[in-house]
């Protein structure tokens, strides 16, 4: 195995090396008869776009659903900065707050506008009755107009999600985890089903918000080379474990911790995936 | 399979025909009925006219009885369905307002049309309560039902964000499930007018007054201008209903399934 040591430091991104998200031994399942997840490790440095990549079925998105909350663990630690994630803990609330959550199917309110699906994101600023009535401050509404001009959709605020194409859908879905001013971003599948165009767009984007809010970003990919291409480390998981993780420094793979594959079936995996 | 099917379908006839014994449904005697369904036929050929103008006031009231007691029995059923939904309440909530629900819907309008003319005497007033009643038992239910359909990606991702339960109902419950409640208040009070029809059996107003007391004196000539007249409204409400389905519904579900990249 070679580790590849970077020529240029400068171009490395990882300047913090707080671990913002931690897993330790994590044991999951829906049922009680089998397990999703099998003895998770991970541990994710602040300010750093990661990367889980693998099959369907092996177990991504049950692992973002940990992350946030939306899933509790069977056996074993998570901590989401210092805290234990589970969405019906009053004290984790105000996290949640801040991690952006964008499901594979992006969970977007159909009959709303743009604007209104944006808005949603500052939900948990706003007073009870403001938000019983709609009643956005002009602010905010301000600081989703800005976010919307980011992710390219200026001028399309008032569109029903309906009306929108696929690249559209999924830039709606990035403003609206943009508005909540997150520190974590969860993102489930976001560019699959999209043209290789549309997709490195929207990767581009994601980058692009994780830089300049100094995000972490978790991404589930099932393309390896875009993983490879767009993050700082990516994890491969298969049936339920991790088997294998990689650092990434432009194209040159600069930490690779392996399982139990051989690294003919890890290149297999690669030539495969990315053929796609 | 096909052998089990066709086990299903003979316990299914046996079936009819063991009740049908017992209720004393017999086929021979509704064909010897037939020649009273033509006198009666004939009779009803015989309108009085003048009787249009009466009959065209009482359908109207009918269907103000209807209307309020579909809009008023719909903004109750709303919240209530909230409280009824599974997927957003613990079972100490739920099941409680199923099971008043149920109490609700077991008796048919006419009943609460009784129970309301006891209550607050007959007229009109007693009608619109029985159809507020009868609206809340089955647009609450189906309206809990929709709610329990919505899809779980939108529920999670706004949940996720760690809003109140309240903001969650406002922002995902409300807007996913509101087509449906078109849809549903336009079948309710398409409903509730051929209902509210008939209330005046029991003397809760409308126009089933008129029907009812010009057939038990055999007068089906003026009974039949306002069967006429109900037939006319009936036809009337459910060619808008379409035109109102067609505009907002349809629309909203077709752009639902459109999914381009």
């Amino acid at each position: 195995m070679v580790i590849t040591q970077t020529t240029n430091p400068s171009s490395f991104s990882i300047i913090s090396t707080k671990k913002i998200i931690q897993m330790n031994e994590v044991w999951t399942s829906y049922d009680s008869k089998s397990y999703v997840l099998k003895g998770i490790n991970l541990s994710i440095d602040k300010g750093t776009i990661y990367s889980i990549v693998g099959q369907s079925g092996s177990g991504k998105s049950t692992l973002l659903k940990l992350m946030n909350g939306l899933m509790t663990r069977s056996k074993g630690t998570i901590k989401i900065d210092y805290q234990t994630p589970n969405m019906n803990d009053k004290k984790f609330k105000s996290m949640m707050h801040k991690i952006g959550y964008i499901p594979q199917s992006l969970g977007l309110i159909k009959n709303i506008s743009v604007l209104e699906n944006t808005l949603i994101g500052a939900l948990p600023r706003l007073g009870k009755i403001q938000s019983l009535f709609k009643m956005f401050p002009e602010k905010e509404i301000q600081e989703a107009k800005k976010i919307l001009k980011l992710v390219g959709l200026l001028g399309k605020e008032k569109r029903k999600i309906y009306m929108l194409s696929g690249g559209e859908k999924r830039r709606v879905a990035i403003a609206r985890a943009l508005m909540q001013k997150p520190t974590i971003l969860l993102a489930d599948e976001i560019v699959s089903e999209l043209d290789h165009v549309t997709a490195r767009e929207i990767m581009n984007l994601i980058v692009d918000a994780q830089k300049r809010m100094n995000l972490t970003a978790i991404m589930v990919h099932h393309d390896m080379q875009l993983a490879l291409e767009y993050s700082n480390r990516v994890a491969v998981i298969k049936a339920g474990e991790k088997i294998l993780e990689i650092g990434v420094e432009g194209d040159k793979i600069v930490d690779f911790q392996t399982g139990d594959l051989t690294t003919q079936e890890i290149m297999e995996m690669y030539t495969g995936e990315s053929k796609k | 399979m096909n052998q089990k099917n066709n086990l299903i379908v003979g316990i299914i006839i046996a079936l009819v025909v063991a009740a049908s014994y017992n209720v004393d449904a017999n086929p021979i005697e509704f064909v010897k009925g037939l020649p009273n369904l033509a006198i009666i036929a004939e009779e009803m050929t015989q309108i009085d006219p003048e009787l249009f103008g009466t009959a065209f006031w009482s359908m109207l009231e009918t269907i103000q009885m209807a209307f309020i007691g579909t809009i008023v029995g719909v903004a109750i059923s709303l919240p209530l369905s909230m409280f009824a939904a599974r997927n957003l309440n613990s079972k100490y909530v739920y099941a409680p307002v199923r099971a008043i629900l149920a109490a609700i819907r077991t008796f048919p309008s006419i009943l609460w049309a009784i129970l309301f003319v006891i209550m607050v005497g007959l007229g009109p007033f007693a009608g619109v309560l029985a159809i507020i009643m009868y609206t809340v038992g089955f647009v609450t239910k189906l309206q809990y039902e929709v709610i329990e359909t919505i899809d779980a990606d939108p529920m999670d991702a706004v949940n996720s964000i760690g809003v109140s339960k309240w903001q969650l109902i406002r922002y995902v419950v409300l807007p996913e499930s509101a087509p449906h409640l078109i849809s549903q208040l336009l079948y309710m009070f398409d409903y509730n007018v051929r209902q509210t029809s008939i209330l005046g059996l029991v003397g809760a107003g409308g126009i089933g007054f008129y029907i009812i007391n010009y057939i038990k004196f055999f007068e089906y000539g003026k009974a039949a201008v306002f069967m006429i007249v109900v037939l006319i409204a009936v036809l009337i409400i459910d060619w808008v209903s379409v035109k109102i389905r067609d505009k907002y519904i349809i629309k909203s579900q077709h752009g639902m399934e459109v999914t381009t990249k």
